[in-house]
């Protein structure tokens, strides 16, 4: 993937630009907000990293100017510590995804990588399948290997997601916020356990699991 | 001497001083005319009486001549004259020649044509009574003509009269120079008090501003404006202190409460490094640095939540939410964990209540008061082995009630629960009871419940739940 990254901390943006490329993306960074904008302009990104305070132009500014001229490249904004913490302002100018320093680098990967497959057009599919388990999102059916399992509506949300998202690492934080839309971390493993009784539900009597723990990031769906 | 009149000067700058001022000369002016009004009016009226006095007689005498002849006039005159007081009476012939009266001595002109005279002349020479003193006359008189060229003169002598004026005017004087003197000192004493009050309180400000933090403005009993005055900075410096400690604890907690799993991060690091780690060992040794660094930012970002939530500046706006929605999602949420630590998580709302409030957060603070009772609210103390039906099972109840006025949201346990003396502490950051001390935690949930429901105008109450703990969250319907 290639990725543009707008962060005046030189820093924590060496690092991340280090820690991108470790995980296999190409990064580009541009340390203010008017060289940013230059470079978001002068080429085609999968997704940007933009800081909301930075020198010489705001980030919320740099969106706004983006998504003026049609340009729909996945946005991650950061915001920093101890600024107010609004998420409605940054994703209402456009931004797609809002993170608050200090994150950890998995949560910042897992929200990237989720972003920039959010451009293709797979959210419209009506089905999603993975190995022998199929989700009908219509119909609101789950089975594997032609045999029905029956799910709460809470798990039937929580399987959508990580479907849509199959192959990608999935973090509690995401699910948090998408599956029950709230913003906050859970002090204890209540995403676990959902998520023990989800793949009792779908990988229980099957050799081959399909939900996967990722320690230290999340869960990944995938055959 | 100069310090006398540097306070004078420095009272002339204060505005209490100067109003004051203003007023009483304002009021000496206002004083002035009136009294000046009334002497002139009183001492007007005087000579009125004593002008027509001197008419009426003329007219009666006159009438008399008419009547009775000139011998029945002097005869009049004559008896007039002997009487007492201020009258001045004359009648004299065509020549001059005096008849009878108490006055002789007028000057040429008076007795010369008729008319209205007023003039200056020696009493002592010419008044018939010695007695009355050696000052000067002053006579206001009539000189009318009668038939056979007899002169007849009245009047009065109105001595007496400007003294009764002069006494006047002199009380009036007096009675200004009072009220100047009476307002004066009213004005210096409401200045002096409006003063007093003003100077304890810079006095207050000044000690404060030199950094003693507990000093308070003083209040009277009399409940003035001053005392409304003294009561809202009192209250503003007791939430500035409150806050100022606040943040000294923050910071001395960080300092303390940060410094144990940096170390232990730096120490786990380190031993990744180590040359006797296997491949295996390292992994994993990495995976919980990831997970303790993972904790660390939660810590910190709780405790930004808690600074901004305080400020009252948190994310997100208030907006209309219903509170059975809220408990709905975040009950779903925890049941399961709640199951596998072996409580049982039940819950019961009322439809329909909907409060404005920042729904993340009275979701983070319901997510706080399960998470406790799920930490500290479940027995744990029975052995492995014993049967399920004897051992009395862990509950946790969520519930809602509302009133006209107050809306509840209470998590109730029935675990060991937090002994009275300690339920205030708990309510401050990093706070932890020795008994917790075991279970995982930062010591900040509770501070974030106690702060999202001061967010809300309303209060966190740690009750007693024979047993167990009832964590009430009372927030009023109007914010």
């Amino acid at each position: 993937m290639k990725i543009l990254l707008i962060e005046d901390d030189t820093e924590a943006a060496k690092y991340l630009v280090q820690a991108l490329d470790e995980a296999g993306h190409v990064t580009h960074h541009a340390a203010d907000g008017e060289t940013g904008m230059a470079m978001a302009e002068s080429m085609d990104y999968d997704v940007m990293i933009i800081d909301r305070m930075l020198p010489r132009r705001d980030g919320l500014s740099i969106i706004e100017s983006l998504r003026a001229q049609n340009d729909n490249t996945p946005v991650l904004i950061l915001s920093a510590l101890g600024e107010v913490d609004d998420r409605v302002a940054g994703l209402r100018s456009g931004g797609d995804d809002y993170l608050t320093k200090p994150y950890a680098f998995t949560e910042l990967l897992a929200r990237i990588e989720v972003l920039a497959r959010r451009a293709n057009p797979a959210e419209a599919d009506t089905k999603y399948s993975v190995g022998g388990l199929t989700l009908d999102r219509l119909a609101r059916t789950v089975d594997r290997d032609g045999e029905n399992i029956l799910l709460q509506p809470r798990e039937f949300r929580l399987l959508e997601y990580l479907m849509r998202h199959a192959g990608q690492v999935v973090t509690r934080t995401m699910l948090l916020e998408n599956v029950w839309d709230y913003h906050f971390d859970p002090q204890t493993n209540v995403i676990d356990v959902h998520m023990s009784r989800l793949r009792a539900k779908i990988d229980r009597g099957h050799d081959n699991p399909l939900l996967h723990t990722i320690r230290g990031a999340g869960y990944m769906i995938r055959e | 001497m100069n310090s006398w009149w540097g306070r004078i000067a420095s009272l002339w700058r204060t505005t209490t001083v100067r109003l004051t001022a203003i007023f009483i000369a304002i009021f000496i002016i206002f004083s002035v005319l009136l009294l000046g009004y009334t002497a002139f009016q009183v001492s007007y009226a005087i000579q009125r009486q004593q002008t027509d006095a001197i008419h009426r007689e003329t007219g009666q005498l006159v009438q008399l001549d008419r009547q009775r002849g000139i011998r029945s006039v002097a005869i009049a005159v004559q008896q007039l004259s002997q009487r007492p007081g201020p009258g001045i009476y004359y009648l004299g012939d065509a020549t001059g020649q005096q008849i009878v009266g108490n006055v002789s001595d007028f000057p040429p002109n008076i007795l010369a044509a008729p008319g209205e005279y007023s003039f200056s002349y020696d009493r002592n020479v010419d008044l018939e009574n010695p007695n009355a003193g050696d000052e000067g006359g002053y006579a206001v008189v009539q000189t009318t003509l009668l038939d056979n060229g007899f002169r007849l003169v009245v009047g009065r002598d109105v001595v007496e009269r400007r003294g009764f004026t002069a006494i006047i005017f002199g009380w009036l004087g007096l009675g200004v120079l009072g009220i100047v003197v009476l307002s004066a000192l009213a004005g210096g004493i409401t200045a002096n008090r409006v003063i007093k009050r003003i100077d304890s309180i810079t006095a207050t400000s000044s000690k404060i501003m030199s950094g003693n933090l507990s000093e308070r403005v003083p209040m009277t009993r009399r409940n003035d404006e001053f005392d409304d005055l003294a009561r809202s900075l009192n209250a503003m410096l007791d939430r500035i202190e409150q806050l100022l400690q606040g943040l000294k604890d923050v910071t001395d907690n960080v300092a303390h409460d940060l410094k144990t799993p940096l170390t232990r991060l730096r120490n786990r690091a380190q031993a990744a490094l180590g040359d006797k780690a296997t491949e295996e060992t390292r992994r994993e040794t990495l995976e919980g640095v990831i997970e303790e660094s993972d904790q660390l930012i939660r810590t910190f970002n709780a405790l930004l939540l808690i600074a901004r939530v305080e400020a009252g500046t948190p994310s997100g706006a208030f907006s209309p939410v219903n509170l059975k929605e809220v408990v709905e999602d975040i009950v779903e949420l925890y049941e399961p964990v709640a199951e596998e630590q072996g409580a049982r998580l039940t819950w019961s709302a009322n439809e329909g209540i909907v409060l404005e409030a920042n729904r993340e957060l009275l979701g983070q603070a319901l997510v706080n008061l399960i998470e406790n009772a799920i930490k500290y609210g479940v027995r744990r103390d029975h052995p492995e082995g014993e049967d399920d039906a004897d051992r009395p099972k862990s509950t946790i109840d969520v519930r809602t009630s509302a009133d006209a006025s107050f809306i509840t949201l209470e998590v109730c346990d029935n675990g060991p629960g937090i002994p009275e003396g300690e339920r205030g502490r708990v309510l401050e950051r990093f706070v932890r009871l020795e008994k917790s001390r075991t279970a995982a935690g930062s010591g900040l949930g509770l501070s974030l419940v106690s702060a999202v429901a001061h967010l809300h105008k309303g209060e966190l109450v740690l009750d007693d739940n024979h047993p167990g703990l009832c964590a009430r969250l009372v927030l009023p319907r109007k914010r």
